[in-house]
């Protein structure tokens, strides 16, 4: 269809004076080097028209079609496309390398929503932001639509000749062609690859992430003989010591890491246990805020701090000395207090050290160091060496290796599949990417490597494509294409690679033609015979299959190697690092409306990366006159120029209180300047910095009089706002639930008797609620009452929640002017507030939603009734009604409605973004009140699933809110409250439970459950965020 | 002889009057006094009125064009934002409604308290009431999200069978400023009939003897006509008085039956009837001054009308003042920790600016008019009653801003400032009134001529320093 011959040979007709000024390929519509569908050019002639009309004639009369592929729904999903219902499929989501089993929600044919699959053991149904973001990058309008070679656009097929003419050059002229690619934990990929450069031996495949840590296993490989990263199991923890290591925000396996690590944050009175956490950190990351003991360590300090902890746990057998020699009088004594824990939990071999991936290879080992010597290591335990991140392997040398080869001359093309290392890698890549006669890329965009390819091709989305994922547990899943790809004929990366090696071996893969073939056929051979009986069907049902293969041996322990490991020198002055960021992570998924607008869990910025910084660093710079809140945010939002050996930046300040001094860390993933629309221009390219671990700069000048606006969710000032003690977000200690404690979570004014007299301190009144004087009687609520609790003890901040929420709801997302009014939309915020001192600040996080009043002060003051109670207890809001005097925004005591100021969905319609929208969920017009609904579509689905049933109630565990569904810590529990056995009336009166602002007698439909911090009873009764 | 002379002499008759000073000086004759006020109406239209009326009538264009912006683009070109739902446009309807009220007072009840004094300046202070609502519905319309569907508020039968939120203190508020100017206006029309007729008598131009022909509504003067005028006119005044009370009662409303610290607090309605009047007198001060300068009314709106004015504003001042002050004395005496620390920021916080505008230019600055001496200074009383109105607005912002910008999560709280259009918004609304003010005093009688001359000196048979003219009644 895209044959240019097709069209007028000479330029007859036009549309608009634009066209006739430029010709046809350069409209404004599309950006260069990208066509317009056929469809949408009026450039056929007749000729052609009459053309087009007789193949497609011919088309159809010859009913020639791709082979049908048949995706398989799962168990629980209707069978059949219904219109109206929707269908799930299971399929598998990689991030980068560590699989993820999801859930793909399609309504009509196209994907609306992406779960976890409860039966992966890496997410257990659970999803992280980045996973269910990545559902809006599949309609992303920038997505590259034709191929391209040169500055014009040609057809696919044309597009892999060129490239295999380079290829076929290249083997006569005795290069090398490289492919790279990204990580991934595809084992048909790999297999794939694997026979390329069989069939090819001048190609080679080069694995190239964005963020490149060798560093677990080069230490891993010497000291065990695993070349590889080690996932550890923090279910089996009970206590956590951290040097550096994000486990639960930045890491790769967080959201795996998260659901094991809350399994054992849930103390009762009965059962006052839970595992303690100490953070040592330089930086103030998720885990840092979630930690039940923080040590800010300078970095010059964090490997330190590591030996010392060898030093009295391994005695001995110890082989961090050189660490441990630098080790300051207070890291030391640290060290000792986390030792202290460690050594009593090793007995049940409960006890684990986690190094950050940046720390060097030493650290690494004497980590295993020590995890050996707290018996922590092997089958079965916290680390078992069975347990490895797939495709883990160091790739510095390969990739080392692949530059020096590009440099030289000696490689004649280079095919980067989904890669981009023009702005990721260091300089040392760029110079070399020169030097090669042909690149090409295979991408969903015109990034900014594929912008200096001489061939660029589209590549499919993940859910538009046929794969495989195998977990680290050995777990494999087969990623079932959700929707043909919406740029017609569009193929998967390894589909165009099969096209590739077919174009210069015909033979090659025999028979097949597909990837899909491919998968199937590696399925059904290789992992079918060893999967005790599964099916192909069960198989694309279950979305997961484990096979039976024998697990590694165990690893033999050689800690002499580390001799030979390198030790990292951090700088002992200033020091800056680039982390990966919480929302973007490397930034792959830049393009990306729903995670640029997610707010940073702990600085609550969003749409940018800055450069964190702790007060007396801020004031060390000449920011700020002194170290006082007031005094010190001014340095919020001036400009610092970063420089170091690899580049420079210019980096926003953000005062980040809890960090170290002397430490600047920014995040990676944001400053594309060539990809789309959405990110383009965010932020500034981290990359550039080198600073993948701590690294000193060159300079570090301020940019006088500049000022750079940071759109953050929560006030820059609330650093200390003089707010006093607000009894809002409760937490305790373990001690204090040990003893029993739970005063703090009592009324912050006593809650009344029945005889109106103030009950005691700590005593719950009637209902956990001032007893209210009313000239009416109580609603009955007689059918379901719906009703929410939210264990603030599980909560670590993930977001995963937010992004489920607006994926389920089409929250729109307004851009960064809009949340700097103050204008987010998000019906589900993460409330972050900090306890304790500027330098070692607690934190606690505290989801707040739409609490569905039972007395609801949004109802009453609404003058044309557009929000109203329902006889389920959910606080309903009418957009039809809604004529926007905003009172009942006004009137919330929580503040989660949420006006649309502007028309926000507007933003959205950019075709194809209009197909993301969840059909089940109205969009808003400008001027109209939106909140959370409970997902009452949800309930309203659950309900006619009980009606068709034969069911006048919803069963406990069949209404799930999106929010509730994606977290990956279990913290949200959604239902009747009316059912007395639900989890929901049972979490209920947990002793931690309260309800925000419970004085003001809005009786909400969410209870809290206080935020337990392993740690001694606390002296004073009450302790409230503030 | 009207009613009202008849009952006024009646009364002089029964007591002493004791030595007061004269409402209208100069003691002219009733022939005087309608030509002195007619005349304006028939005068030239003057370079400088056209001036004025054209830059009064660019500060309206302006706003009319920004509320067309707002509606065709959304709230979100004001400064608003999620905590904050209401800014500049409810502290406008609010400032507005507030000036609307001296009209009422002094029109309603101190007519019924037959305070004479109020002829002088009544007919002005009911027009700037009109005006003042008209500028408040427009601030009140224009607020909403989606102001086409303005008439949802309204409780109409309609086939979506829905009614409105009668527990709404904004449904209140619908009822309650549409009673205001339905009322407001038929008392000053009624008022303005007699006066009406004399121009259609006085006018030279044919045109004008058409249009005030047919809005004097065939008024002859005749005693029947008379005597049914003065009765419409005292009900009017009795279905005024209340609304005095009740219209800043419910706007209060708006904010005490809200949850919020610093809004649910049961001192708002009289603090906020006390304020409207403070604000209200504030601004007729501000408009008789010049009104009285460049029409030469100071024959008719004397000194003493100006210190009265002052006695009414020190007195409601002190009013506002008190409320302030127990605002805070409860806050801090009702245990409450949101409401002591709401007003701890109010005064300290984000927004004490605001706060400490409000309170030099409401309680302090009329502190002067204690001494006589000050009340009677023309520059000063101009000077402070524009720094009333200016810290009545404040008021009213720092109740909405700072109630709202640091309610009880702290993770929600924000800051407001307003846009350009709010701004714009704002000057159009000042645009609309004085340009309404301006024809007001160009085409109708800034003063009641027929009221007027009940208060001449000579209109009282038992005046003791009256020259004996011919009596009111003989003409």
């Amino acid at each position: 269809m895209s044959d240019r011959s097709l069209h007028g040979s000479t330029n007859t007709t036009w549309k608009s004076i634009d066209e006739l000024a430029h010709g046809p390929q350069e409209t404004g519509e599309f950006a260069p080097g990208t066509t317009s569908a056929p469809m949408l050019d009026s450039t056929v002639s007749r000729r052609g028209f009459m053309a087009l009309v007789s193949a497609s004639m011919a088309l159809t009369a010859a009913a020639c079609r791709r082979p049908e592929q048949k995706l398989i729904p799962t168990v629980k999903s209707l069978q059949n496309a219904t219109p109206g219902l929707p269908l799930y499929y299971t399929s598998a989501y990689m991030h980068r390398n560590v699989a993820y089993g999801a859930v793909i929600k399609t309504r009509e044919g196209r994907p609306i929503k992406v779960k976890g699959n409860e039966l992966h053991a890496s997410n257990c149904g659970t999803a992280s932001a980045e996973m269910q973001a990545s559902l809006l990058s599949l309609y992303d309008p920038d997505r590259i639509r034709r191929p391209r070679h040169g500055s014009g656009q040609t057809s696919y097929d044309a597009a892999v000749q060129k490239i295999a003419d380079a290829v076929t050059e290249a083997q006569g002229a005795g290069k090398k062609v490289a492919i790279v690619v990204d990580e991934h934990c595809s084992p048909t990929l790999t297999q794939l690859l694997a026979q390329i450069t069989t069939a090819m031996p001048w190609v080679t495949v080069t694995t190239m992430p964005s963020i490149v840590s060798d560093n677990a296993a080069r230490a891993n490989a010497s000291v065990l003989g695993i070349d590889g990263v080690i996932v550890p199991d923090l279910s089996k923890a009970s206590v956590i010591v951290s040097v550096d290591a994000d486990f639960l925000g930045t890491d790769k396996l967080a959201l795996h890491h998260t659901g094991r690590w809350a399994a054992r944050r849930k103390p009762t009175k009965d059962s006052p246990t839970m595992s303690h956490v100490t953070v040592a950190e330089a930086q103030y990351s998720l885990t840092g805020m979630n930690a039940d003991a923080r040590v800010r360590l300078h970095p010059s300090q964090l490997e330190a701090f590591l030996g010392a902890l060898e030093a009295e746990l391994a005695g001995a057998a110890a082989i961090g000395g050189s660490l441990a020699a630098t080790a300051s009088a207070e890291t030391k004594s640290a060290a000792t207090a986390a030792a202290a824990r460690l050594r009593a939990a090793a007995p049940k071999n409960e006890a684990v050290v986690l190094v950050g991936e940046h720390l060097s290879p030493r650290a690494h080992a004497v980590a295993i160091s020590i995890n050996a010597a707290l018996g922590s290591v092997g089958t079965g335990k916290i680390i078992d060496t069975a347990s490895v991140l797939p495709n883990s392997n160091a790739k510095g040398a390969a990739i080392a290796q692949l530059r020096s080869d590009m440099e030289s001359g000696a490689v004649h093309a280079v095919v980067f599949c989904d890669v981009n290392p023009e702005y990721a890698a260091d300089r040392g890549m760029k110079t070399a990417m020169a030097k090669v006669p042909m690149i090409a890329a295979i991408n969903l965009y015109e990034d900014e490597t594929a912008s200096l390819a001489k061939v660029s091709i589209p590549a499919a989305h993940w859910l538009e494509s046929w794969g495989t994922a195998v977990a680290f547990d050995g777990t494999i899943t087969v990623q079932q294409p959700m929707i043909a790809p919406l740029c017609e004929g569009v193929p998967s990366t390894p589909d165009i690679l099969i096209a590739l090696a077919k174009k210069i071996n015909p033979a090659f893969l025999g028979e097949m033609t597909t990837y899909a073939e491919f998968v199937k056929s590696w399925v059904e051979t290789s992992i079918l015979p060893i999967s005790g009986g599964a099916t192909w069907t069960k198989v694309l049902q279950d979305g997961v299959v484990k096979t039976t293969s024998v697990a590694a041996g165990a690893a033999s322990m050689n800690l002499a190697a580390v001799s030979s490991l390198p030790t990292a020198t951090y700088p002992t002055g200033m020091a800056v690092l680039a982390a990966p960021s919480l929302a973007l992570y490397d930034g792959k998924l830049a393009n990306n409306g729903w995670l640029q607008e997610l707010p940073d869990p702990v600085t609550k910025i969003t749409w940018d990366n800055v450069a964190l910084i702790s007060p007396k660093t801020a004031v060390q710079l000449g920011l700020a006159a002194d170290t006082t809140p007031k005094v010190v945010i001014k340095a919020n939002e001036q400009v610092i120029t970063v420089s170091t050996a690899s580049g420079t930046i210019d980096l926003p300040v953000m005062v980040q209180p809890g960090m170290a001094d002397n430490v600047i860390v920014t995040q990676l993933g944001y400053g594309r300047t060539s990809t789309g629309a959405v990110c383009d221009g965010v932020g500034s390219n981290a990359y550039a910095l080198g600073a993948m671990s701590y690294v000193a700069p060159k300079s570090i000048t301020v940019i006088d009089g500049q000022r750079h606006r940071i759109a953050t969710t929560q006030q820059h000032h609330t650093l200390d706002d003089g707010h006093g003690e607000r009894p809002v977000a409760k937490y305790m200690t373990l001690g204090d639930v040990a003893k029993g404690d739970f005063s703090v979570v009592a009324e912050h004014f006593n809650a009344q008797g029945p005889d109106g007299k103030p009950l005691a301190h700590g005593e719950k009144g009637e209902g956990n609620f001032l007893t209210p004087l009313s000239a009416t009687a109580d609603y009955k609520y007689k059918g379901h009452r719906w009703g929410m609790v939210i264990d603030m003890s599980q909560c670590t901040g993930c977001s995963s929640c937010v992004v489920a929420c607006q994926s389920e709801n089409n929250i729109p997302v307004v851009g960064k002017e809009q949340v700097l009014l103050g204008r987010e939309m998000h019906w589900i915020r993460l409330d972050r507030y900090y306890t304790g001192d500027m330098d070692t600040p607690g934190a606690v996080v505290e989801p707040m939603l739409c609490q569905h009043c039972e007395n609801a002060p949004c109802e009453n003051v609404c003058p044309v009734a557009a929000t109203t109670h329902s006889p389920e207890g959910l606080n309903e809001m009418t957009y039809n009604r809604c004529v926007g005097t905003r009172y009942c925004l006004n009137n919330c005591p929580y503040k989660v409605r949420r006006f649309n100021f502007l028309n926000y969905a507007k933003g959205d319609e950019r075709k194809p973004l209009d197909l993301v929208f969840n059909p089940e969920v109205t969009n808003r017009f400008r001027g109209v009140m939106e909140k959370c609904t409970f997902c009452v579509q949800r309930l309203h689905e659950a309900k006619w699933n009980a009606r068709d049933n034969g069911r006048s109630r919803v069963l406990d565990g069949e209404a799930v809110t999106a929010c509730q569904e994606a977290c990956p810590a279990g913290a949200i529990i959604f239902g009747d409250m009316n059912d007395p056995k639900s989890r929901v009336s049972m979490t209920q009166k947990d002793d931690r439970g309260f309800r925000v602002l419970s004085d003001i007698n809005v009786r909400p439909s969410v209870t809290y459950l206080a935020k337990v911090v392993n740690a001694p009873a606390t002296e004073k009764a009450a302790g409230a965020a503030h | 002889m009207t009613v009202v002379q008849e009952q006024q002499r009646l009364q002089h008759s029964s007591h002493e009057e004791p030595v007061r000073e004269e409402l209208v000086l100069g003691n002219p004759s009733l022939r005087d006094v309608t030509a002195r006020i007619a005349s304006i109406v028939e005068s030239k239209i003057t370079p400088k009125y056209l001036a004025t009326l054209s830059v009064t009538g660019g500060m309206a264009a302006l706003g009319l064009f920004a509320l067309y912006y707002t509606i065709t683009t959304g709230i979100g070109v004001w400064g608003l934002n999620n905590p904050i739902g209401w800014g500049w446009d409810i502290t406008n309807f609010v400032f507005w409604i507030g000036i609307g009220h001296a009209g009422t007072l002094i029109s309603a009840i101190l007519f019924l308290f037959r305070q004479k004094w109020r002829t002088a300046i009544n007919r002005s202070a009911e027009a700037m009431t009109i005006f003042a609502v008209i500028c408040a519905l427009t601030m009140v319309l224009s607020h909403t999200g989606r102001p086409w569907l303005f008439y949802w508020l309204l409780p109409y039968p309609n086939q979506m069978q829905m009614w409105i939120n009668f527990r709404s203190p904004l449904a209140w508020d619908v009822f309650a400023v549409n009673t205001y100017f339905t009322v407001s206006a038929l008392f000053w029309f009624v008022g303005l009939i007699p006066d009406l007729a004399t121009l259609r008598n006085y006018v030279k131009s044919n045109v004008a003897k058409k249009v005030y022909g047919v809005l004097a509504l065939g008024w002859t003067g005749s005693t029947r006509h008379w005597h049914h005028y003065e009765i419409a006119y005292m009900i009017l005044a009795g279905i005024s008085t209340p609304l005095v009370l009740s219209v800043h009662s419910v706007v209060s409303f708006d904010f005490t039956v809200g949850i919020l610290p610093g809004w649910h607090t049961t001192i708002f309605p009289p603090y906020f009837v006390a304020g409207a009047i403070f604000s209200g007198f504030a601004m007729v001060m501000t408009l008789l001054v010049i009104t009285r300068e460049i029409l030469d009314l100071k024959q008719f709106i004397t000194m003493k009308h100006l210190e009265n004015m002052n006695k009414i504003m020190l007195a409601t001042g002190m009013m506002v003042g008190y409320a302030y002050a127990m605002e805070m004395f409860i806050a801090w005496y009702s245990g409450s920790d949101w409401e002591r620390w709401i007003f701890i920021n109010r005064a300290m916080g984000d927004y004490a600016w605001a706060y400490w505008t409000m309170v030099l230019c409401n309680v302090i600055s009329p502190q002067v008019y204690w001494f006589k001496k000050l009340r009677r200074n023309l520059p000063l009383m101009f000077v402070i009653s524009i720094f009333i109105n200016i810290g009545m607005w404040f008021e009213r912002f720092t109740i909405i801003a700072t109630t709202l910008h640091h309610d009880f999560l702290p993770a929600s709280w924000g800051y407001y400032s307003p846009t350009w259009v709010e701004i714009s918004i704002f000057i159009g609304t000042f645009g609309i009134f004085l340009s309404l003010f301006l024809l007001f005093a160009k085409f109708v009688p800034v003063i009641a001529i027929a009221e007027i001359k009940s208060i001449l000196p000579g209109a009282q048979p038992k005046h003791h320093h009256g020259d004996h003219h011919a009596d009111a009644s003989a003409h």
